[in-house]
């Protein structure tokens, strides 16, 4: 009963062995971006079609000939260039002011049980503010120019970086800090040699999304009173019901948000070097 | 033999935690010496409190009461002075072997050079030359063992503290090991106190062998281990070997014989 049974089994696990190495073409990097980039010609042939048959209107959506020569157009006269270096500078300023103050604050409050409990409630209560709501008022207060754009992004992606640094620094193994304090190690020592490099992980973890908060920080601010910058150039496209425009600054977004992802990809793989002896070591297993 | 001389003292230690019930007494007056260039082995049953004592004498919890002496004088503990070690081998994960090793004597702030060629030569004697710029996470659990072992001698420790530093490896290993750890002690001239569940390894190891009580953890017994082997797998051989092993399991209760 038994034998006939695991037979079975035996065959049912090597069917989808079989099936897949069928379509191994396309499994790999070259097959898969083919594919990819297949969906996306697709996807912008029908929308073209769809608008000389009449089926889309080109006035609400845009049409993928208009996108094309609008980038075209914007991209000779240097104002995609422009704008899109403006952006990314504003959303990597407030990215790495935002990623340490909040880093190090968050790492800081390790040091005390105390302080640290005192000021949890007042962490969750700004963190639950809905960032964005801020704008406005940041714009009041610094401006119309970068700066407003860079401290919105800030307001962003600290928050982010002080819970997670606080949160990898709480959870930091015990038992290492007492090895320590039993060598003789005095808190400083505890803290930049125990503490600190566990928590490197979590704080790397945390760029992945705040990179993406920077981009907003940046664009919202810019929708709310700027001269230059993708979300100006969005919004006052918008406005005049230009939507080829539109859409150029939305996947000129699109790609800036890709490469900056990659970046931070990367980064995380060559910090963490002795990381990396992990994953390899578990891969292969 | 020389006349033995106490190194440590440690005299009606107790230590109670706040359990849910109430408090739960951990240790209540417990008192026991350590000699000169002695190894002790700590046995008793599980949950008991030798991890405890440990703390306590490495300076990581503070006793509710008793004290200890370090030869003569009465000492808050040991801590900076100790080598600890546990069943973890507690390497950092991001550090190298190298690094590793060098923890003890960053925080003491010794000169880099002079630490690192030190440590190069502990390393060489381990057997572990060549692995200086390993991650602990690439090393099996034996070599990860001994470079934890290396961290806690390079420091010169006065007395080492091991809490079942073997009881993760396997049966092999721990027997090498357990060599290591002999000649080690044996050519640095140190004193140990090994926590240990293993009584098998406790008379192969040690000098004398504390049994503890169940919670709250006294000293019920101390047993003079009288066995001259050059090392723990001859000393497994030793005629006397089976009946200190025996008397062992009768002093923790646990039955030798099947009775029906």
């Amino acid at each position: 009963m038994s034998l006939v049974m695991s037979g079975t089994s035996a065959r049912k696990k090597t069917a989808p062995r079989k099936s897949r190495k069928k379509r191994s073409t396309f499994d790999t990097t070259l097959g898969r971006a083919v594919l990819q980039l297949l969906a996306v010609a697709v996807f912008f042939a029908l929308w073209e079609a769809g608008v000389h048959a009449g089926f889309i209107s080109a006035f609400l959506m845009g049409s993928p000939s208009g996108i094309f020569a609008t980038f075209y157009k914007l991209i000779l006269s240097g104002e995609l260039l422009s704008d899109s270096w403006y952006t990314l500078f504003e959303a990597i300023l407030g990215f790495i002011i935002g990623t340490i103050f909040g880093s190090l604050f968050g790492l800081a409050l390790w040091y005390s049980v105390f302080v640290a409990k005192l000021v949890e409630p007042f962490i969750v209560a700004i963190n639950s503010v809905p960032k964005i709501a801020l704008a406005p008022i940041v714009v009041l207060w610094f401006g119309t120019g970068l700066i407003s754009k860079v401290a919105l992004a800030v307001s962003l992606t600290a928050l982010v970086a002080l819970i997670a640094a606080y949160q990898a620094a709480k959870d930091a193994d015990v038992d290492l800090q007492s090895l320590m304090i039993s060598m003789g190690a005095d808190k400083h020592q505890v803290f930049w040699k125990a503490v600190v490099p566990s928590t490197l992980p979590s704080i790397i973890a945390t760029f992945r999304i705040n990179i993406g908060f920077g981009l907003v920080g940046a664009v919202v601010g810019e929708f709310i009173s700027s001269q230059r910058g993708l979300g100006h150039m969005i919004f006052l496209a918008s406005s005049l019901y230009d939507l080829n425009s539109v859409w150029v600054g939305l996947f000129t977004l699109m790609i800036l948000g890709f490469v900056l992802y990659y970046v931070i990809d990367i980064i995380e793989r060559t910090s963490l070097p002795w990381k990396q002896a992990t994953t390899s070591h578990q891969v292969q297993v | 033999m020389p006349p033995k001389q106490v190194q440590l003292t440690v005299q009606n230690i107790s230590k109670s935690f706040a359990g849910k019930g109430g408090d739960v007494n951990v240790l209540d007056d417990l008192s026991f010496t350590i000699n000169e260039r002695d190894f002790v082995s700590i046995i008793g049953p599980s949950g008991c409190g030798k991890t405890t004592i440990f703390n306590i004498i490495a300076g990581l919890l503070e006793p509710d009461g008793g004290t200890i002496t370090y030869r003569g004088k009465e000492i808050e503990s040991l801590r900076g002075r100790v080598g600890y070690m546990m069943q973890k081998d507690l390497l950092f994960p991001w550090r190298t072997v190298m690094g590793n090793v060098l923890l003890g004597l960053e925080t003491r702030g010794v000169d880099q050079k002079e630490a690192e060629e030190k440590a190069r030569e502990y390393l060489k004697q381990f057997g572990l030359a060549g692995f200086e710029n390993a991650y602990p996470k690439t090393l099996s659990g034996g070599m990860r063992q001994r470079v934890a072992l290396i961290r806690t001698l390079i420091m010169d420790p006065d007395i080492l503290l091991l809490d079942e530093p073997f009881s993760a490896l396997d049966y092999q290993t721990r027997l090498y090991l357990e060599g290591v750890l002999k000649d080690a002690v044996q050519k640095f001239n140190k004193t140990v106190i090994l926590v240990t569940h293993d009584i098998d390894e406790a008379v192969a190891l040690s000098k004398r062998v504390v049994v503890l009580s169940g919670r709250p953890a006294r000293v019920k017994v101390v047993h003079e281990i009288d066995i001259e082997a050059t090392s723990p797998i001859t000393a497994r051989n030793d005629v006397k070997f089976s009946t200190y092993f025996k008397t062992l399991c009768a002093e923790l209760d646990i039955q030798t014989e099947t009775t029906s």
